[in-house]
């Protein structure tokens, strides 16, 4: 197994043809490598190739570090409003393909809501480009969209254009502590019977404990004040998302978890054979468990989820796990694109959905 | 058989196509019935167009099929019949998305209006694609709740044809367009299969097709259910109608809001012509100034009322002779119609118009609205702009007077070389339109070979037999690679013992 760490987008062409097979890396926060592959790592292509404030629009190469954008941005006022874990070592490409995501995405959505433009090397090197540079245009297909939590099956992301936002004037975060999964339900319920805009909202909760359902509130201060006001909440004792970022990185075995808002109550009865601790993006019906799970539980968790609509992605754990359940029902239109896109199986052989 | 006859007086030639095969139009007529089958000649030339009605082709036969079901059987047909599927909804786009191929099948899904499901506790609606756009929000309003996208066209158009063209309108610069509000769909592919892409839960696990099938123009299947993201409506609402003397100053009043961090809900602009056109459609006393602007924030209330002040304040300062607030609701909805129907009013002052719709970087407003000002000058064009400021989509309207010879040419030529001018500063072709048949010429200005390709190798991924919406969105057609020529399925999954995947 060989890796490689191409420092420009010829570089990569030429190392992709070179005829192996590759799995693509960026900051290796959201997948593993895989065992008899090469690794084209886009570590090198790391620099911010143009960034308009005025504009409010900047291209990265994708190997570029989500802290290392965000000190760019900071520095004009702005950001990019998506917040994953680990971002002095995520990258953009590596977010995109991996559709990472943390507690702002209530606000501003996830990345293929904030991504513009997109460049990618196919397997025989061929760049291409879809999407642009403007915050505004739907001339040809949505290639961004496409790569967007396309785990590095499809194509390798060489530089990406987001749209970013400016930096909120005032930022406050309060807690709702020790409820259970009807009362986040009926706090979200709550948050949008009142008409207000939290920036995000997570209930996390230790194994077997209630949930401390954390809300941050930005925007100017006129506007976060008024809110905090009306909001009944205890105003937050320092970091009150730590809890929640260990969950999202913690380990040996951690799932995703995705159904309606308001079925938590059964996802959580689904869960809790699982046992590890569970973070719930409440109002967008996505949430992580970590720990020590009992993995022969997956299986009942998963039939008793795909009841509710959802799904349960296993992000980490042991070495043949069946990570993605079973295949969609439009796994054969997923096997089309990826045929057309990647005939050869270049890029993570048998990594995603279905054996893709 | 794909000529386009272009005339904006109407003066299309008359083309002779072979019809479909009689054994077709009799399936057609067992799926769908007889009255939702339609082959009357004089009937027929009543869909020969959409929005943009200088293209204008008759179709062969249109089916108006009331399920998915029926969808999926006439697409099944048709493919095995290797006819062309055009499908339409109300028939307002701009682009020429749903014109239809000569002799070819038109699908029209403005049968299609049911609503399925109401989940306002999780955010979504799930709706068949000849649902209109506002109708969607009213059946929520008295909760709470609204669909974002607002596209000028919102009271007639549909959401099956939005979703084609990733609508947008005056509302997407805080919210997005179409495909941010869209979470999954069902589609029917080539062959007729039924697929759901995405669903009311996200992330659901997969490559993102839904988001890959919104703003496809019609070219990989047939969307018959959306599930549409629908919002909590803001706690308070504030608008600002400002006025100044040249674009050149509302354009300078646009950055300087944008830069000091408000999100305006939407930020409009509109010069001397657009005004004076929306004034005589409702009777509204704007002056006839230079510019104008009208502008949303919405938000908790404190907010509101920070950011208008604030933005008002910046408006002032960027040199606005004067900013007006609605005195109530109505003075703000008639406002909103000024707007909305600015388009349509340039009816009033130009016997003739082309719409454009390309895209700039909102810090260039200033610079590109004078280098098309100085380009009018030269070709002896009036152009009046009324678009979306706050995303750069700009709307030049090139006014001319078709019974003049040559007038029509030289406006065409015109209204392609102000997106050669958005390309330029480094823009694209299209903000909100969608490509259809008018601007695939210029999709080769803004895209590489290469990356035609890879968009038309997702297209073959899709619809190998490339039998949906022929001629649009792509300048050169292109085969499907390791398939030459038309696409023909095999005996044996015609018997529905193979199947491709």
């Amino acid at each position: 197994m060989t890796a490689y760490e191409p420092s420009s987008i010829e570089e990569a062409q030429a190392v992709l043809r070179s005829g192996a097979r590759f799995c693509l890396a960026g900051g290796g926060t959201a997948v593993a490598a895989q065992p008899g592959v090469d690794v084209l790592r886009t570590g090198r292509l790391n620099r911010i190739l143009d960034y308009n404030a005025l504009d409010q629009v900047v291209t990265v190469e994708a190997g570029v570090t989500l802290a290392a954008l965000q000190r760019e941005l900071a520095a004009k006022g702005q950001r990019l409003a998506l917040d994953p874990p680990l971002p002095a070592r995520a990258t953009l490409g590596g977010i995109i393909a991996a559709n990472s995501f943390g507690p702002l995405r209530a606000r501003y959505g996830s990345v293929r809501d904030l991504i513009i433009g997109i460049s990618i090397l196919r397997a025989d090197g061929t760049q291409a480009k879809g999407g642009g540079k403007v915050v505004k245009t739907v001339a040809g297909f949505d290639l961004p969209k496409l790569m967007c939590g396309s785990f590095g099956t499809l194509g390798l992301i060489v530089t990406a254009t987001f749209r970013v936002h400016p930096l909120a004037e005032a930022t406050q975060d309060v807690i709702r502590r020790g409820l259970d999964a009807a009362a986040v339900v009926a706090t979200v319920a709550a948050l949008r019977a009142g008409q207000f805009e939290p920036a995000a909202v997570v209930a996390t909760r230790v194994p077997g404990g209630l949930y401390d359902v954390a809300v941050r509130f930005e925007g100017f201060a006129a506007g976060v004040g008024q809110q905090i006001s009306r909001f009944q909440a205890e105003p937050a004792p320092g970091d009150i998302w730590a809890v929640h970022e260990q969950v999202r990185c913690a380990g040996p075995v951690r799932l995703k978890i995705a159904a309606l808002p308001t079925d938590l109550p059964r996802v959580e009865a689904a869960l809790a054979p699982l046992g590890g601790a569970f973070s719930w993006y409440a109002t967008l019906g996505l949430g992580f468990i970590s720990g020590d799970l009992d993995l022969a539980a997956i299986d009942m968790a998963r039939r008793s989820l795909a009841g509710l609509r959802g799904s349960v992605v296993v992000e980490a754990g042991p070495e043949g796990l069946d990570r993605w359940g079973p295949p969609p029902a439009s796994l054969a239109l997923h096997k089309s694109v990826k045929a057309r896109l990647d005939p050869q199986g270049v890029f993570a052989p048998g990594r995603f959905v279905g054996g893709l | 058989m794909e000529t386009a006859t272009q005339g904006a007086t109407g003066s299309a030639q008359v083309q002779v196509v072979a019809p479909p095969p009689a054994s077709f139009v009799a399936r057609m007529i067992a799926i769908v019935g007889e009255k939702n089958c339609i082959r009357e000649p004089a009937q027929l030339r009543t869909y020969e167009a959409d929005g943009l009605a200088t293209f204008r082709v008759t179709p062969g036969v249109v089916v108006l099929p009331g399920s998915t079901e029926e969808v999926s059987q006439v697409v099944r047909a048709a493919w095995e019949a290797n006819l062309p599927i055009v499908a339409r909804g109300a028939g307002t786009g701009l682009s020429g998305g749903a014109l239809p191929v000569a002799g070819g099948l038109l699908l029209g899904l403005s049968r299609m209006k049911r609503i399925l499901e109401v989940d306002l506790a999780n955010g979504f609606l799930r709706v068949e694609p000849g649902v209109i756009n506002l109708d969607v929000s009213k059946l929520i309003s008295a909760q709470g709740y609204y669909y974002a996208p607002d596209p000028s066209s919102q009271s007639v158009c549909t959401i099956g044809g939005n979703v084609a063209e990733n609508s947008g309108g005056a509302h997407c610069l805080k919210y997005g367009f179409t495909v941010n509000h869209v979470l999954g769909l069902r589609l029917v592919t080539y062959d007729g299969t039924v697929v759901d892409l995405g669903g009311p839960v996200q992330d659901s696990p997969g490559y993102d097709l839904a988001g890959v099938v919104v703003g496809s123009e019609g070219l990989l299947g047939i969307v018959t259910e959306v599930v549409l993201r629908v919002l909590r409506k803001p706690e308070a609402t504030r608008t600002f109608f400002a006025t100044f003397p040249s674009t050149t100053e509302a354009g300078n009043a646009v950055s300087a809001i944008i830069a000091s961090g408000i999100v305006p809900a939407a930020i409009e602009m509109m010069d001397t012509l657009a005004i004076v056109a929306a004034k005589a459609a409702t009777g509204l006393d704007w002056p006839e100034v230079g510019a104008a602007l009208l502008m949303d924030v919405d938000g908790p209330l404190a907010e509101v009322e920070h950011t208008a002040a604030h933005a008002s304040m910046l408006a002032q300062k960027a040199g606005s002779l004067e900013v007006r607030v609605p005195k109530d609701e109505a003075e703000r909805a008639l406002m909103w119609k000024g707007r909305k129907s600015a388009f349509a009013a340039v009816g009033r002052i130009s016997r003739n118009y082309l719409v454009q719709d390309g895209v700039i970087p909102r810090s260039e407003i200033a610079r590109v609205l004078k280098e098309i000002a100085e380009l009018s000058t030269k070709v002896g064009l009036r152009v009046a702009n009324v678009f979306h400021a706050g995303d750069g989509n700009l709307h030049p309207l090139v006014l001319f007077d078709a019974r003049n010879p040559g007038e029509e040419q030289r406006a065409e030529a015109f209204a392609g070389d102000i997106l050669r001018i958005c390309l330029r500063y480094g823009g694209s072709i299209t903000g909100e339109h969608g490509v259809g048949a008018d601007k695939a010429i210029y999709m080769s200005e803004m895209f590489s070979d290469a990356d035609l390709e890879t968009m038309g190798m997702l297209r073959c991924a899709f619809d190998p037999s490339r039998l949906f919406n022929p001629g649009k969105v792509f300048p050169t057609p292109r085969l499907c690679g390791d398939k030459p020529g038309v696409y023909k399925p095999h005996s044996t999954e015609l018997s529905g013992d193979a199947v491709r995947v």
